[in-house]
């Protein structure tokens, strides 16, 4: 489990040549024509790598313009279904969801892709938090709207576990382990 | 046929399995489903399975006649 550069699984098979660090390396060093297209190999389960090491707002060492390009794709197409039709057509023409809180009456929270939670109040309520902003990020690197989506059902699902977890913040930021 | 999307920073993945018939490959590709949801939440993700048309965080255990669950990333604040 202590992945020291890579966040690759050991028993994984090797990635598709074309696809990592060195064969990119191996390529630019003898001229040769990385295949940017190739298809996804196995399925990652990002729970078996650790990923603390890798810089912010990244996918990886290796991950290319290409890759960025149809993680983002594929990510709007799952957050798209998650959310329904209704929903999406809202964060599109809005830019940011709503959702009110279950636990604190006259709170609610403001969900926008990539950044931080917004915590408003009704007139006359007082926030749970000392600030406006809850940084909250997935554990592993995600695109920013696949993750808004995962936000969107934990604070209507599951706020118990968005209150244990948040890190309120004076000021608004993008979130570090999306992209 | 059943799917579980495996979000990850390649947007997501698929694992899929066929309920509608019954052979060695398609039991093992419910097994094999079954371990990876398993396994997820023993990893702290959270597991939304769609309900209705509507996607819910769910705790309940595999169901191999649901057709759609997805692994959420666990949280983390900061």
């Amino acid at each position: 489990m202590n992945e020291p550069f890579f966040s690759r699984d050991r028993n994984a098979p090797d990635p598709a040549p074309g696809t990592s660090w060195w064969s990119r390396c191996w390529a630019w060093l003898w001229g040769l024509e990385v295949d940017e297209a190739r298809p996804l190999g196995p399925v990652e389960l990002p729970w078996r790598h650790h990923w603390d090491h890798l810089p912010k707002r990244s996918a990886g060492f290796g991950f290319s313009r290409r890759e960025y390009q149809d993680a983002r794709r594929r990510a709007d197409d799952v957050a798209r279904a998650t959310l329904g039709e209704a929903l999406w057509a809202r964060l599109k023409r809005k830019g940011y969801l709503d959702l009110p809180s279950r636990l604190y009456p006259g709170i609610t929270y403001r969900l926008r892709v990539g950044r931080r939670i917004e915590v408003r109040c009704a007139p006359g309520v007082r926030s749970p938090w000392p600030y406006t902003y809850l940084c909250i990020n997935p554990t592993y690197p995600l695109p920013e709207v696949e993750f808004f989506a995962h936000l969107y059902l934990y604070v209507r699902d599951r706020e118990e576990e968005i209150v244990r977890v948040a890190a309120p913040q004076p000021w608004d930021q993008s979130l570090g382990r999306t992209f | 046929m059943g799917r579980i999307i495996v979000a990850n920073r390649h947007g997501h993945q698929l694992v899929e399995w066929d309920t509608t018939t019954d052979t060695e490959e398609s039991r093992r590709a419910i097994a094999e489903a079954e371990r990876v949801l398993e396994e997820a939440r023993t990893n702290g993700c959270a597991i939304s399975k769609k309900v209705n048309g509507v996607h819910v965080l769910d705790r309940d255990p595999f169901d191999p006649d649901a057709e759609e669950y997805q692994i959420v990333a666990p949280i983390a604040g900061g």
